[in-house]
């Protein structure tokens, strides 16, 4: 049993009323009196010079108030395209008007001027000399390029010898790779570790691939939407759908030249993130300076469309990798090129390509990365940014391997998996990590070891990996005179974090869980917070909270020691009093008395104060197994089973951590099946749930979801980040499980029924 | 949304009369026509509605054929046991739009004369041979289903005229629908096949075949259909009735396939729904 009575409970969410009534206030459900209505002026084509924006015919609709341009932004920070634009609906202008329809309306009636450029919307192609440009003809290297430049400069500096001739050999090599110099590339990141020709070349079995990865959306159910409202005074009120109100604050702060001060920002229930909700994001800024130059509060609220044509979504990527390993299975090298596709705006987490990594002894290592600039919106964070992608080419290739080999897939992973004190490749030691146990409960749990498949079904296992990240925040506890506690936080609810501080504090104070009330203040009034994002929530605020209800613990048994004349040594705080340890008769004061009685004491009221920001986190691994059916005929795939497990370190609320590894695990199926932001010679052509398909229940069994706790030291009850890294293996564990029924790899995600049919035809069918 | 102008007729001709000016617009269950509105892709200035008339919804039976009024729920179609018993392959289209609350509000007569070749009763009602009744403030006439089509949103409907009835004839002795589609529900028809056949001791005495969202209009695949009166079905003429419907099938290539996938679905799901609907049969 566990010594625990809070902590650790299925206890129902402290917010499970206010959402199934309907009571809960989204970002569109403020309306502050006399509120006018803002709509973004978008460009009509991908890739165009900008000649002309004329608003002078938008201005004399009747019940427009204001328009705004780049023109309104004193830092210059780019919110409003000026003399080009680089992707189909890329803002231009922001009208605010006394309706929606009218601000609609007025919208169109800005005059644009284009000149219309061509369209570059596959990275493959953008890379070459011959694409379209989005930002100038600045070139980088290849990996072999690179690498022989490299060697040319570091030869060059120095000054004593004379390196001429090995200059001149190596200036001829380069040539030997034309295709290596690559256009429209936004960023770079490159890593290595030992040495991977020799890796190859020691290898029984090398194999090679190159998978392609969709941009997705993530899909949160309510769009970005923002109020805006300066007073007279110029301060401004914000209400926001956000992660992170305090980084909007300064985001506000930084690009319209306004004191941290004169901001607040008020973050409403947010309908679902998933990374794409953090920082100052294409509604802020249009909605304040609206209502700067109306002197009225001004909504921004993006619709469906405009979400998957100006939203900031995860990226697609194409990557090339290698793997070598011995006849005995164990793997020696591997080697990946990726070419991320960040869109109109450099990003796009590439430095995620490392997780094809996973968490395997490999000797020598090898990765390249590139970020290119393709005419799409820009990219933002999606539930364990670049993880999921990078991910499914490293499990889908590992299935390769162990099929040449004649290995187990999940025996082959054991084999190579690190455990404690094992080098990361390019990384450091491991800590005591969970990822055999990971992988066995699944397998155990999914019927591996004995499992079945009629004709046209498949079995298919990944793992993946990730460590949650961790920031500051501050919490204060009260304990009132009637006994009750009180929390007060700056951190967005996400996935039920609320519910987890106030169980962390019950839990210390010994208090009932219903005793506890949690408010989250807006940025005027709560202490700083990170992010609800990066699975950090658990992690910092519970360790935060951790804090603030033992300094509250320290103040009760201080105050019960003057109240009681007994010594703190003596007193022990359980079940909601004070008692004095071994007393009898027994003796015991409770909270309400003593939160009473701190009222008339020279300390005052009990106010615990707990602020953190940052201890090591230790890696997590989710493991999954889908046995799934192909239908030969029509190339469509059922699921007949989705296994997850996951090391969570410990299951604050089991129940919350059962949601997340469901919701991860569906959110990597709909990727692997369904999902795909699809482009056609002018932009996004699917912008609307009609051609993105998400899955419906419909389309799933339940997810069987198996915890695994190894403790994180440094975790609040040794928790981790659960958020993130169901997502991350789904990918893979689809793709290597339609394998598994019908002989022959679909290499490009989505697998839908037609790639499906494709690859049947190809191996014979 | 644009502003237009709302009427409630209370009877068809002065729905007709209405609907006969420029710029008009039916509304039935309008699960169709509002996203549209919304969309800014339909700009009526004057919407029609069609639910103050009465007579206009319902099914009922004579004999062996059943009538379908044009304003009859779509989910009404799916749950109706004499549709279910009879044709089969419409229910089952039926059942295929959207989601239960979708279904609750559109109506089969709308998602016909939407005209979108991709609707999911038009297939069952193309093999069930329907007849469509339709009025206007001249008089009334009546059109076969596969005559109704010209073209994706075109029909030989003229202005002012409308819907009123699906008049189903004796139905075949078996029939059945397959929508191909990614999603297991509330998604689209990548294409639509509906088979309804009937029997003599085996034999075919009759077979239809009604395809979806393979050319500009549904089509019937009368060549295969042909191949099939008179004969037992072996797997060669299944194979044979499949090609058949493939051959005559001309779709487009689009974000969610190909031509050549949608035309080799065609092949597969033909010989699938006819395999079906024999064994109903």
């Amino acid at each position: 049993m566990s010594e625990y009575t809070v902590v650790g409970q299925k206890v129902a969410r402290v917010d499970a009323v206010e959402k199934v009534t309907g009571a809960a206030q989204y970002g569109a459900d403020v309306h502050p009196p006399g509120m006018l209505y803002g709509k973004i002026v978008r460009s009509k084509h991908a890739h165009a010079n900008i000649r002309s924006i004329d608003t002078s015919e938008a201005e004399k609709l009747p019940g427009v108030r204001a328009i705004v341009t780049q023109d309104d932004v004193p830092s210059g920070r780019r919110v409003f395209a000026t003399d080009k634009v680089l992707y189909l609906g890329e803002p231009l202008a922001a009208v605010a008007a006394t309706d929606p329809d009218v601000a609609e309306e007025a919208a169109e009636l800005v005059k644009i001027e284009y000149e219309v450029l061509p369209v570059v919307q596959d990275v493959m192609e953008a890379i070459q000399p011959s694409a379209p440009r989005l930002h100038g003809d600045a070139t980088k290297d290849g990996p072999n390029r690179r690498g022989i430049s490299t060697q040319i400069r570091r030869l060059s500096r120095d000054k004593e010898n004379d390196h001429s001739d090995e200059i001149s050999r190596l200036e001829a090599a380069l040539e030997e790779y034309p295709d290596e110099v690559y256009y429209n590339i936004s960023a770079e990141s490159h890593s290595e570790a030992g040495d991977v020709e020799k890796g190859f070349a020691e290898s029984d079995i090398v194999v090679e691939d190159t998978y392609v990865i969709p941009r997705v959306h993530q899909t949160y159910m309510e769009p970005h939407v923002s109020v805006a409202s300066a007073d007279s005074s110029g301060k401004i009120t914000v209400w926001a759908s956000t992660q992170g109100p305090f980084a909007i604050r300064s985001g506000i702060a930084g690009t319209l030249g306004i004191p941290l001060t004169q901001i607040n920002v008020i973050g409403t229930t947010m309908g679902g993130g998933f990374g794409g909700r953090f920082g100052v994001i294409i509604t802020h800024i249009p909605a304040v300076l609206l209502s700067q130059k109306t002197g009225r509060p001004v909504r921004v609220q993006m619709t469906r469309e405009e979400e998957f044509i100006d939203g900031r979504p995860a990226p697609g990527c194409v990557i090339k990798i290698k793997t070598g390993a011995t006849n005995e299975g164990h793997i020696l090298a591997r080697e990946a090129l990726a070419f991320w596709d960040s869109g109109s705006v450099s990003g796009a987490s590439i430095g995620s390509t490392i997780r094809v990594r996973g968490v395997y002894k490999i000797p020598n290592l090898k990765v390249d990365a590139y970020g290119v600039h393709t005419n799409k919106s820009g990219t933002a964070a999606y539930r364990a940014p670049g993880a999921p992608q990078a991910i499914f080419a490293g499990e889908s290739q590992l299935d390769e391997i162990a099929e040449r080999i004649g290995m187990d897939p999940v025996k082959f992973r054991l084999m190579n998996m690190r455990e404690e004190g094992d080098l990361v490749p390019a990384g450091a030691e491991e800590p005591k990590v969970g990822y055999k146990e990971t992988l066995e409960a699944v397998a155990d749990a999914a019927g591996w070891w004995d499992r079945e498949a009629e004709e046209n079904q498949g079995w298919g296992v990944a793992v993946g990996d990730w460590t949650n990240g961790c920031g500051p925040g501050g919490v204060y506890v009260s304990v009132h005179e009637d006994g009750s506690v009180r929390i007060f936080h700056g951190s967005m609810d996400i996935t039920g974090t609320d519910t987890m501080i106030s169980q962390i504090i019950a839990e210390i104070l010994t208090v009932p869980y219903g005793n506890v009330t949690i408010r989250r203040g807006d940025t005027d009034s709560a202490p700083y917070s990170t992010g609800s994002g990066g699975s950090v929530v658990t992690f910092t605020m519970g360790n935060t909270a951790k804090l603030a209800a033992e300094d509250a613990h320290q103040r009760i048994l201080e105050l019960a020691s003057e109240r009681l004349n007994m010594n703190v040594d003596n007193l022990e705080l359980k079940e909601g009093a004070v008692h004095v340890v071994s007393a009898d008769p027994p003796k015991s004061i409770s909270l309400g008395e003593l939160g009473a009685y701190s009222l008339s004491t020279t300390g005052g009221p009990i106010v615990g104060k707990g602020s953190f920001a940052r201890q090591p986190s230790t890696p997590a691994l989710a493991a999954q197994i889908a046995k799934v059916e192909v239908d030969p005929g029509t190339g469509r795939t059922r699921v007949l089973k989705l296994i997850a497990s996951q090391d969570v370190g410990y299951a604050i609320n089991p129940m919350a951590v059962e949601g997340q590894i469901e919701g991860g695990t569906v959110q990597g199926y709909a990727w692997a099946m369904m999902e795909e932001m699809q482009y056609g010679e002018n932009g996004n052509v699917n912008p609307g749930f009609v051609d993105y398909r998400v899955p419906t229940s419909a389309d799933l069994p339940t997810v069987e979801s198996v915890i695994v706790e190894v403790p994180a030291p440094n975790g609040p009850y040794g928790a981790k980040g659960v958020g993130e890294p169901p997502i991350t293996p789904t990918l893979a564990t689809m793709a290597n499980a339609v394998k598994d029924a019908i002989g022959v790899r679909v290499t490009e995600l989505p697998i839908k029924p037609e790639k499906v049919v494709q690859a049947l035809k190809s191996n014979g069918h | 949304m644009k502003g237009f102008e709302f009427f409630e007729p209370t009877t068809l001709a002065e729905a007709s009369q209405l609907f006969a000016q420029e710029h008009a617009q039916l509304l039935a269950g309008g699960t169709d026509l509002v996203i549209g509105m919304k969309a800014l892709t339909e700009t009526p200035q004057s919407v029609i509605s069609l639910q103050k008339i009465p007579g206009l919804d319902g099914i009922t039976t004579e004999g062996d054929s059943i009538s379908i009024g044009a304003m009859t729920k779509v989910r009404e179609v799916e749950l109706s046991s004499d549709i279910q018993n009879h044709h089969t392959a419409l229910a089952e289209g039926a059942s295929e739009i959207g989601s239960v609350q979708i279904r609750n509000l559109a109506t089969i007569g709308g998602n016909i004369a939407h005209a979108s070749p991709a609707a999911d009763t038009v297939a069952g009602l193309l093999v069930a041979d329907a007849q469509v009744d339709i009025a206007s403030a001249d008089g009334e006439r009546s059109v076969a289903i596969d005559e109704l089509f010209t073209g994706p949103g075109q029909t030989v409907l003229a202005p002012g005229e409308i819907i009123t009835r699906f008049r189903l004839p004796s139905p075949a002795s078996g029939s059945h629908y397959i929508k191909h589609k990614i999603r297991e529900v509330m998604d689209l028809a990548f294409i639509g096949v509906a088979a309804a056949v009937n029997l003599d001791n085996g034999t075919i005495t009759d077979a239809r075949i009604g395809l979806a969202a393979v050319a500009p209009t549904p089509i019937r695949a009368t060549e295969a259909e042909n191949l099939l009166r008179g004969n037992e079905l072996t797997a060669e003429l299944l194979q044979q009735a499949g090609e058949a419907a493939a051959a005559v099938a001309s779709p487009i290539s689009d974000l969610r396939c190909s031509a050549e996938h949608r035309k080799e679905m065609v092949d597969v799901l033909t010989r699938r729904t006819l395999q079906e609907a024999v064994a109903r049969a």
